[in-house]
């Protein structure tokens, strides 16, 4: 137990460092530091403008389709990579797998174009 | 036959309690009726027919669980014969007794239907009586057991709308159910013991449980013993026998040709019948057999005092009974069964004559039953009066003295203190007294009611009595009534003269009648017995026949168990493992029990004590109702406390109260209340008024629509699991 | 790939593609207008297959190194799961047809569904398992949300897949804890590489996975999802995912504990027995509250999967036996009353209000009867075939010496007599009142009359289910 704890030692060493640092620089700059607000100091700084709307706005669904979309065949790649490479040594079972995973991508991709998820109209 | 005569009654009941509304109340009266004269009239067949030899009828198979067996059987023995005479024939009259005694009842308006339903009880009862008394095992006589004694809670509550009717037959079932306890753990124990209820094998293994120790309660106990005394606590229930003879008396609230039938000749007698049915085992168990005697002769002589100062007519003769039930525990208990079961058989026959015929004077008189209220009825039914004077005779036993001429009563109860005297001193004593005291209530009764002059509405009514305040002119039974009276005077007459001798009279007659081996011990006087007296059927495998025995003198002796010829059914693997087998004969009389035979030898001044103490009871009786009528209330007057204590039948129904009833109802009140109300209903409807709700709400609160709140709970839930596993797994 | 292998999961693979094929000429010809067609044609493949599953194959196999497994106990789920398929399918034809709902994508996504269910029940293998269980999930968040154009649908496809996600993260972590322990993903293997010691994070790993799996099934407190999805998915949706995902679910938590964790049973029966306990309590109590029959449902679902569990947690071969009689009675008895909820409706729309069913005896006595036949049923009234299915779980759990789970389980079972007896105390004594209509299509009505039949008639022998049940667990447990 007490030589578990001690390979943990400079763990501790490193946080309680790490703590009283922080702790240091925060109540330094708040005990030091000289506060004398006027307007212009807290504006917004020079080639900065001001936020005209608020960061969590909605996107348009498509842009998700358009992105799951690309995910799936971003993948394909990721399969077919390696697949292309060892292309020389694997065997006929590599092989058929391959295809009928291409295959089955293959549907799903005629099914959404059927379906028009393509569209952006 | 057997099954006919078992089964008559029982098809009677149904015919008459299911179909009379089909076939008419008449039509089904009639029927149970008839029905049960046909069994009454095959068992005179089977009785006066009957060789000695037992045999058995098996109907169907009943229980067969484990090592536990037995069978709905009738075995036919000679006990069995006596009882289905007795049940059969008093039965039979009790029926045609009833047509007249229930044609009109002021309990029950025109239009209420009753007949059918009394019959169908009586028919009932009698069909569980015939299964008590024909049981071939323990369990199935307590299947009889128990259906005579609802039968009696039936007919005991016969007019459900009288209260008091009711709280009587609440109470004899109740206490019915103390004895029928010990009943059943004697059953248990037998069971326990010998691993059979078949009478044979348990009669079989009855020389062996001398010799068990069994442990019970606090202490071992002698196991033969033990049982003996257990079922003796159940033959006390139904034979009201001291201590839990407080039924009894309250049971006259039923209908009198209830009492006559039930309460007089046959289900109080069951008890007896059981002691004589289990010889073989009480000839083992000396000690109960001390109880059931002492028992027996305090009962007689307790009831008797009881019976001298009771004023209603019905309860002076219940108290006869329970007097007499003592009798006849006494016999039994000194061991001369054959005894017991004669002064039952004759009892019988008096005593329902006698009930009977209080049932013609209170019919007569509508429905007065207290004695005060009589007088000089001799004139006006001088039926009633010749038939009670009968049955008086016959209970108080007036006969010639030293010969054995006589009425019924007189041979029988002399047999039973000739008995006494040689098993028991103390018992004589206490039996001769209560035969004075027999005489002189016996004889009050017959002067209060018969003679003097009419006393009616003299003495205000007593309980319950009260709807008849302007006075009827007496007038006689018809003739329904008056004729099974007249068949109960000829049994109150001469049942004790024709079967004296094979009752008792003559030893080696008594053993050839009850079926049993001749008299091994009796050799040395006896050395002429008869040896046909031994005879026995040889069975095939041509067992061992004792026969020779009798001639060779004290050997035997010692060895009244030898194998004597097993009947078939004994020979089971059970029998043969024990090495024993069942003594023959409807009752077993043991190697050492000399009472039978020293009965016959006892002084003469024994032997006409009773008729001495007979007398003195009728001249009292006479002096005190005849010649002097005012002494009886000036004796009460001046012996105060004694006269209460008598009229309050010694306080045991108030001891009872006391001891018994109050706690019971306190503590079944505090239960009610506090057990069952504020606990156990109140848990409940917390829990599930209250507790069950309030979880629901909660587990609704909990179910926010939050998926982080979900998500949260099902991280809670896998801490929590770990958390628990690991905590519990690290032990 | 060997032809043996191909055999093994030829019902599978047929499947696929059928569902392929199905979608290409749904996408291709007609649309929507080829669906009810789709429908009978799954419907009818469900059942060929489940009759080749059931009659047409003995023996155990193993297929792909060990990654499926095909023995009697899957193929007893197996059949279940496309028998109950099947059923769900054909009730729900009609009511979405009537309101517009059938798309041909229906009939296709529930067969990719029943594709995963079968794998999960087959799998030999964590990664097998896991593959089989996420084609299942997806398929499933997908038709909860079928309905696009109502809130509840849309809200209640999206918690379930959020939370289906967590659940799924949960048991990756907990099988990557088992791999890092064990070494190997094959259930066979993960015991025996350890060579009897079982290491604290073995047991984590598990419990993580129970955990994820206790989620599909909805046991307490993995099923705070349950009466929102059950509530907003259309009506014949919630009724698919009351049946075939629970057996598939239930299965696998059999498979995996038995399987994979035979040898270690102290380390999962008192977690299974924890999840039984407070699910029991929690379906009872939690649904007294409720005034929604599909919610209620919802809770009851909770309940009876408590029972289950309480098979499972005996960890014995007689409780798994008595595990799959329960799944088999349940998903029988939910298909009779999801066909009537399905055709409870007031001026053609669908209601699901309890209130709706006072005094229904009056309009139609034989449904009502049906009716109050399933819920005595549900409730475990001794005549009924429910009875006998927690008779079952709780004779398995007494045997095991779990004697306090029994009592528990009979406790709760009495709680939860209520709320069933209280729809039938609403169909025969409930205030007067304007019934709902019950507008049922033929299928319908013979699938809630025949359920009912079959619960007073299963008296007899359980129709023979027994002696299978016995034979799958046999299979497992060794």
């Amino acid at each position: 137990m007490d030589a578990l704890l001690r390979e943990y030692f400079p763990i501790i060493v490193l946080l309680a460092l790490a703590i009283g640092l922080g702790l240091v620089l925060l109540l330094a700059a708040a005990v030091l530091a000289v506060r004398n607000p006027d307007p212009e100091k807290v504006s917004a700084y020079e080639c900065g403008f001001n936020a005209f709307d608020d960061a969590r706005m909605k996107f348009d669904v498509r842009f998700y389709l358009v992105s799951i979309l690309f995910i799936i065949f971003d993948l394909e790649v990721a399969f077919l990579f390696p697949w292309a490479v060892a292309f020389g040594e694997i065997s006929m079972t590599a092989f058929w797998s391959m295809i009928v995973f291409l295959g089955v991508l293959t549907v799903g991709f005629a099914y959404e174009w059927k379906k028009g998820a393509l569209e952006w109209e | 036959m057997a099954t006919i005569i078992l089964l008559a009654p029982l098809i009677g009941a149904l015919i008459c309690g299911f179909g009379w509304r089909i076939i008419g109340e008449r039509a089904g009266q009639i029927i149970a009726t008839a029905l049960v004269f046909l069994a009454a009239f095959l068992s005179w067949v089977i009785f006066l027919t009957f060789d000695g030899e037992m045999y058995r009828v098996v109907l169907l198979r009943w229980i067969e669980s484990g090592s536990l067996g037995s069978e709905w059987a009738i075995r036919i023995d000679r006990l069995t014969a006596i009882m289905l005479v007795v049940v059969n024939s008093v039965s039979a009259l009790v029926h045609l007794y009833s047509f007249g005694y229930m044609a009109h009842d002021d309990n029950w308006t025109e239009r209420e239907h009753y007949r059918a339903r009394f019959f169908a009880y009586l028919s009932f009862f009698t069909f569980a009586m015939l299964m008590l008394v024909t049981s071939d095992n323990l369990v199935q006589m307590f299947f009889g057991w128990e259906g005579v004694g609802v039968a009696s809670y039936l007919l005991i509550g016969f007019y459900y709308k009288k209260p008091s009717a009711n709280a009587a037959a609440i109470k004899a079932f109740v206490v019915n159910r103390v004895g029928d306890f010990g009943f059943a753990l004697g059953i248990m124990a037998l069971f326990f013991l010998t691993d059979s209820i078949r009478f044979d094998e348990v009669f079989a293994a009855a020389p062996a449980l001398a010799e068990t120790s069994i442990r019970f309660l606090w202490t071992d106990w002698n196991a033969a013993n033990l049982i003996g005394v257990l079922l003796f606590i159940g033959a006390m229930g139904k034979s009201a026998q001291l201590g839990l003879h407080t039924w009894l008396p309250d049971a006259m609230e039923g209908p009198t040709p209830v009492s006559a039938l039930i309460h007089a000749a046959t289900m109080v007698t069951a008890g007896v019948f059981l002691v004589c049915r289990m010889s073989p085992v009480y000839e083992y168990a000396p000690s109960a057999m001390v109880m059931i005697t002492v028992l027996g002769a305090a009962t007689a002589f307790v009831a008797a005092t009881i019976g001298l100062v009771q004023n209603d007519i019905k309860r002076v003769i219940a108290y006869s009974t329970m007097s007499q039930l003592g009798y006849m525990f006494v016999a039994a208990g000194v061991g001369v069964y054959s005894v017991a079961m004669f002064h039952l058989f004759t009892h019988a026959f008096f005593k329902a004559m006698l009930f009977l015929g209080a049932g013609s004077v209170i019919h007569a008189t509508h429905h007065e039953q207290d004695m005060r209220n009589y007088g000089g009825l001799r004139k006006k039914i001088p039926y009633t009066f010749w038939a009670m004077m009968i049955g008086t005779l016959a209970i108080t036993g007036v006969g010639i003295p030293l010969t054995h001429i006589g009425f019924a009563g007189f041979l029988s109860k002399d047999a039973v203190i000739e008995s006494a005297f040689v098993g028991n001193q103390g018992a004589f004593w206490l039996l001769v007294v209560a035969a004075g005291m027999t005489s002189f209530y016996s004889w009050r009764l017959m002067f209060l009611t018969f003679y003097g002059s009419n006393r009616a509405g003299t003495v205000g009514h007593g309980h319950g009595h009260g709807h008849d305040d302007h006075h009827h002119e007496p007038h006689e039974s018809p003739k329904v009534m008056l004729i099974p009276l007249g068949v109960l005077a000829l049994g109150a007459m001469f049942s004790g003269m024709i079967w004296y001798s094979v009752f008792f009279g003559d030893e080696d007659k008594v053993r050839n009648w009850f079926g049993m081996d001749a008299a091994h011990h009796q050799a040395e006087e006896h050395a002429a017995a008869p040896v046909e007296g031994a005879t026995a059927p040889a069975p095939s495998e041509g067992a061992v026949v004792s026969t020779e025995a009798a001639p060779v003198a004290g050997a035997a002796t010692a060895v009244a168990d030898v194998p004597a010829v097993a009947t078939e059914e004994v020979a089971t693997a059970e029998a043969a493992h024990t090495a024993s087998v069942a003594p023959k004969g409807a009752i077993f009389i043991g190697p050492d029990n000399t009472v039978l035979h020293d009965a016959h030898y006892v002084p003469k001044w024994v032997k006409v004590s009773p008729f001495i103490a007979m007398v003195l009871g009728f001249a009292l009786s006479w002096l005190f109702y005849i010649k002097n009528p005012s002494l009886p209330g000036r004796l009460a007057a001046n012996q105060r406390p004694l006269y209460l204590f008598l009229l309050n039948k010694w306080y045991f129904d108030e001891l009872y109260d006391w001891v018994f009833v109050r706690p019971a109802k306190w503590l079944g009140g505090f239960l009610w209340k506090r057990g069952d109300g504020a606990v156990i209903d109140g848990s409940i409807n917390g829990v599930a008024m209250g507790l069950i709700p309030l979880l629901t709400r909660l587990a609704g609160r909990a179910q926010s629509g939050y998926v982080f709140h979900y998500a949260f709970a099902m991280v809670i839930g896998v801490v929590a699991l770990i958390t628990w596993l690991t905590l519990s797994g690290a032990q | 790939m060997t032809a043996v292998d191909f055999n093994t999961i030829l019902p599978e693979f047929l499947l696929a593609a059928f569902a392929l094929g199905a979608l290409m000429f749904g996408a291709y010809f007609g649309k929507d207008k080829t669906a009810a067609t789709l429908v009978w044609a799954t419907s009818g493949l469900f059942i060929a297959l489940a009759l080749f599953i059931g009659f047409g194959t003995e023996g155990e196999r193993m297929a792909f190194g060990g990654l499926f497994t095909d023995d009697p106990f899957a193929r007893f789920a197996k059949v279940i799961i496309l028998v109950s398929a099947a059923c769900v399918m054909v009730m729900a034809q009609d009511y979405m047809q009537r309101r517009d709902l059938l798309r041909f994508e229906f009939p296709i996504l529930v067969t990719l569904a029943v594709i995963g269910m079968m794998v999960m029940v087959s799998a030999g293998d964590l990664m097998t398992l896991y593959m089989g269980l996420e084609l299942q999930s997806l398929s499933l968040y997908v038709v909860a949300a079928m309905r696009r154009d109502s809130t509840k649908s849309s809200e209640a496809g999206l918690k379930y897949f959020v939370l289906g996600a967590l659940s799924s993260g949960l048991f990756l972590y907990g099988a990557s804890l088992a791999y890092g322990f064990a070494g190997t993903t094959q259930f066979a293997g993960i015991l025996s590489t350890l060579g009897g010691d079982t290491p604290v994070g073995l047991t984590i790993g598990l419990v993580f996975m129970l955990a994820a799996l206790a989620f599909k099934v909805s046991a307490a407190p993995f099923h705070m999802w349950t009466p929102d999805v059950y509530e907003g998915s259309p009506t014949p949706i919630t009724a698919f995912f009351a049946t075939a995902p629970k057996v598939a679910a239930m299965a696998l938590i059999a498979r995996l504990v038995h399987d994979a964790f035979g040898g270690i049973p102290g380390e999962w029966t008192q977690v299974l027995a924890a999840l039984a306990v407070v699910s029991m309590f929690l379906g009872a109590i939690a649904a007294i509250g409720q005034r929604d029959i599909k919610r209620l449902m919802a809770y009851s679902s909770i309940a009876h999967m408590g029972y289950a569990l309480v098979g499972l947690a005996s960890g014995t071969a007689e409780g798994v036996q008595a595990m799959l009689i329960y799944m088999a009675i349940y998903v029988t008895m939910n298909v009779g009353t999801f066909a009537f909820i399905l055709s409870m409706e007031r001026d053609g729309r669908p209601i699901t209000d309890i209130q709706s069913l006072n005094m229904f005896s009056k309009k139609e006595p034989l449904k009502a009867l049906a009716l109050l036949v399933l819920m005595f049923s549900l409730a475990g009234v001794p005549p009924m075939l429910g009875f006998f299915g927690k008779f079952y779980v709780l004779k398995a759990a007494v045997d095991a010496g779990m004697v306090w789970l029994a009592i528990a389980g009979a406790v709760a079972s009495v709680i939860g007599a209520f709320y069933y007896l209280r729809i039938v105390f609403f169909i025969y004594f409930g205030k007067d009142g304007e019934p709902a209509d019950s507008n049922m299509a033929p299928v319908q009505w013979l699938m809630m009359v025949g359920v009912a039949v079959i619960m007073v008639l299963g008296i007899v022998n359980l129709f023979g289910i027994e002696p299978v049940a016995a034979l799958a667990a046999e299979a497992l447990v060794r």
